[in-house]
């Protein structure tokens, strides 16, 4: 997952992804504020030498194309796609800014990003909000800076002065406006709040502009019973009945400590019985029901001592002090275990809300063609590259934008062909502007890349491929495969194929001795020789039974070629 | 002999509702806060709970359930721990926040019973899926688990004038105050056997989300076993 970054963390990107095309995006608003987010290109003093690399919504790319603004897009109010490979050698730093467009400050933000995305998964993440800021106009966010090898420091430095102050500061006079007016003193960026995505203005509820103390279980330095949530039942509505009360809102905790009563695990206010295995500890001690019939076991309380590892920052648990009672042996081994069933009411790390308990499935975004939402999924935007995609019927799960949807037939030879060796997709044209995203029976997908080369792919494992492919059968050769020949598709040219597997498959390198098995092998680059192996043993026939392993294919070939193995045998 | 397993115990509860790997469910039930779960989703409980299908409330609510056979929730009352599951789907858990859901029928496997809730066909679209497309809307303050087959993917609509189309088999939830039509795609040629294999869709526009599954399984298992 990403990493999260604070105010002056650095990295260096290799450590991040091996990836050199980044993109990378900025979430930033405020109520009734607009941002301008530009990026500056800086030379190795740290000017900006060539105005050809700032690059800002007046200016969308920079010359060669390596800085490039793709606008908002994926819950980004700005987005910027970064080839580090080809950005040319008098540009030693990206400094990516935000300012404010008219009247306003920094303090005012709604909890904001920015992150970057590689391979279609976030390796970044740096988070801040408004509590970081006062009156500044501008923020320099993150840089990317050349130092033996591109690294990325997250900034968070404010400017009182706007725009003008910070082209002041990369133009060349004032180089001594380092001072930051911001404060210094590092407040956390709170990395769990930042809902993240989602305009917060409109769609998040206000729950994320609260304090911590609601939106987040904060790891809170105060000592406080529990993720807070103690002043939520009431609002949420499932407020268990007054009887069995849970702890009283944070403040109030030293209560539970003094409470005379408290046997180890048992707090008064509500957990009156340990759980039902657990046959000994005092029920009587604790105080009379709370309004609950005696008899019944309640798990509706709070506990109890042993709590919750993820409470750990709490003083101590609140039996302090007394002995433990003996735990029934089939609680022993679980010291981190509550005792009984207690039901924090407080919304959930990340915040409360549809927007946030999604936050984890959104849609990653690129400037790319083909994208990799998840293991599952991919995205192909027809508006780049401009050909259509030929795709497995039935294998789009959503599109957005013109995309039109026609049949695909393979011809007549095609279709003999198919027919006869088995290799035989049922596929259609996907043509138009648009998004699609594509999966197929939750298969996991590898989006793989040709560039003049070839790979080998079984039919039933490809799902989607750019149309500038060609493609043909292939016949592997040999004695022994049920049928008498194994056939497979071979593709060629420049584009993308998307190959799909049964669970995480294995990429094994072409050695001289590498087996696979003719049902789990899904892919091979089309420079490796494929001949069929038959294990003759003598001692096979000696035996009765098969070990059923007795036809393989071997695969040779020059170094840089390999195979690709699925856990599963079709 | 327990050392390996020991890894797969529950962790302690912090919340109403988590997730216990990524397949399955787990609800902290308290008396006077009931939940209402698929019939036949329950894999484990511990405590003292109590199931009742197709409790007269929900009969209510659900009276024109488009399979007419009677809702498929049961309601869970006690005191305890509950697991769920549905045949290894993941299990997203929601929160809602005062804010809304609208769920697709196979997809939702538990939510609280006080939060406010009913069930709505899609319209147009009913009579070409084949499994009757009702979805149930649901809002509130409380807790929703939702099921995908595969990672779900979360996609904006973004208000934009485009709209986002959706297979309905792999549609799991969306925004309640979406526009939804459906859309039939197919042209004379897709009826005599040359279709696309996409043929109806559904237009989701306005502002809000849609979360999609990366499968077009979207039998209903836990009513297929009956």
């Amino acid at each position: 997952m990403a990493r999260e970054f604070q105010r002056g963390h650095k990295a260096r990107i290799s450590d991040l992804t091996l990836g050199t095309d980044l993109y990378v995006g900025v979430q930033i608003s405020a109520p009734g504020l607009t941002f301008d987010i530009s990026c500056f290109g800086l030379d190795a003093d740290e000017r900006l030498s060539d105005d050809r690399y700032f690059v800002f919504f007046n200016q969308p790319k920079s010359p060669e194309e390596s800085i490039q603004l793709l606008g908002a897009q994926a819950g980004d109010t700005e987005s910027f796609r970064v080839t580090l490979d080809r950005i040319p050698s008098q540009i030693r730093k990206l400094s990516f800014t935000a300012t404010i467009d008219g009247a306003g400050q920094m303090s005012q933000i709604a909890p904001g990003y920015l992150r970057i995305v590689a391979g279609g998964e976030e390796v970044a993440r740096y988070s801040f909000d408004g509590s970081e800021f006062s009156t500044e106009r501008a923020v320099m966010l993150g840089d990317f800076y050349f130092k033996d090898g591109w690294r990325f420091a997250a900034v968070g430095q404010g400017f009182d002065g706007g725009l003008e102050a910070l082209l002041k500061n990369f133009g060349g006079e004032v180089a001594e406006e380092e001072a930051p007016a911001a404060p210094q003193q590092p407040q956390q960026p709170q990395p769990g709040a930042v809902p993240g995505f989602a305009p917060p203005a409109q769609a998040t509820p206000p729950a994320f502009a609260a304090p911590p103390a609601q939106a987040t279980p904060q790891p809170a330095p105060a000592p406080q019973p529990a993720p807070a949530p103690a002043p939520q039942p009431a609002p949420q509505g499932f407020a268990p009945p007054p009887g069995h009360t849970p702890p009283p809102a944070p403040a109030p905790a030293p209560n539970v400590h003094v409470a005379p009563t408290v046997v180890a695990p048992l707090t008064p206010p509500g957990g009156t019985v340990p759980p039902p295995a657990a046959p000994v500890t005092p029920a009587p001690t604790a105080p009379a029901p709370y309004g609950q019939p005696p008899q019944q076991p309640s798990y509706g309380g709070r506990p109890s001592a042993p709590m919750p590892p993820g409470y750990g920052q709490q003083p101590a648990p609140y039996g302090a002090g007394q002995p433990a009672p003996p735990m029934p042996p089939g609680y022993a081994q679980a010291p981190g275990r509550p005792a009984a069933y207690e039901v924090p009411q407080g919304a959930p790390q990340g915040g409360a809300g549809v927007t946030a308990a999604l936050q984890a499935f959104k849609e990653t975004p690129t400037g790319q063609r083909w994208t990799q939402q998840n293991k599952t999924l991919v995205r192909v935007d027809l508006g780049i590259g401009g050909q259509p995609v030929l795709a497995r019927q039935g294998s789009m799960v959503l599109y957005q934008g013109k995309v039109d949807f026609g049949y695909k037939g393979a011809g007549f030879m095609g279709r003999v062909v198919g027919n006869a060796t088995g290799q035989e997709m049922q596929l259609m044209r996907c043509s138009g502007q648009g998004q699609v995203f594509l999966a197929e029976n939750s298969a996991h997908l590898h989006p793989v890349e040709l560039q003049g080369d070839a790979i080998c792919v079984s039919a039933e494992n490809v799902l989607a491929f750019d149309e500038s492919l060609s493609y043909e059968v292939r016949r592997v050769e040999g004695h022994g495969i049920p049928g008498g020949a194994l056939f497979t598709m071979q593709f060629q040219g420049t584009g993308t194929i998307v190959v799909k597997t049964h669970g995480t498959p294995v990429v094994l390198p072409v050695t001289p001795t590498t087996f696979a098995d003719c049902n789990a092998v899904v892919a091979w680059s089309a420079g490796s020789q494929v001949i069929v192996s038959s294990q003759v043993r003598m001692r096979r026939n000696a035996y009765p039974g098969d070990t059923g392993e007795s036809v393989n294919l071997q695969f040779r070939g020059a170094p840089g070629n390999f195979i690709v193995v699925q856990p599963y045998e079709v | 002999m327990n050392q390996p397993l020991a890894g797969f115990a529950p962790a302690p509860v912090t919340a109403r509702m988590e997730n216990h790997g990524n397949h399955m469910l787990k609800v902290a039930l308290q008396t006077g806060n009931d939940l209402l779960a698929r019939v036949g989703s329950m894999v484990a409980y511990e405590g003292f709970i109590q199931y009742e299908p197709n409790p007269p409330a929900v009969r209510q609510i659900a009276r024109d359930w488009a399979t007419g056979e009677g809702a498929p929730l049961m309601k869970c009352s006690g005191d305890g721990l509950l697991y769920l599951a549905d045949y290894g789907a993941d299990v997203v858990v929601i929160n809602l926040n005062g804010d809304g859901i609208s769920v697709n029928a196979t997809n939702l496997l538990a939510f609280d019973a006080h939060l406010s809730w009913g069930v709505e066909r899609v319209k147009g679209l009913a009579k070409f899926a084949g499994q009757g497309l009702w979805n149930t809307r649901i809002s509130g303050q409380g807790w929703v688990a939702l099921t995908s087959r595969g990672t779900p993917i979360v996609v904006d609509c973004g208000g934009g004038e485009d709209e986002t189309y959706v297979d309905p088999d792999a549609l799991v939830a969306w925004s309640p105050n979406l526009k939804v039509k459906g859309k039939r795609s197919f042209k004379a040629q897709s009826l005599i056997g040359r279709g696309s294999g996409e043929a109806y869709q559904m237009a989701f526009s306005g502002q809000g989300i849609v979360v999609v599954q990366p499968s077009e399984d979207s039998t209903d298992r836990l009513r297929v076993r009956g």
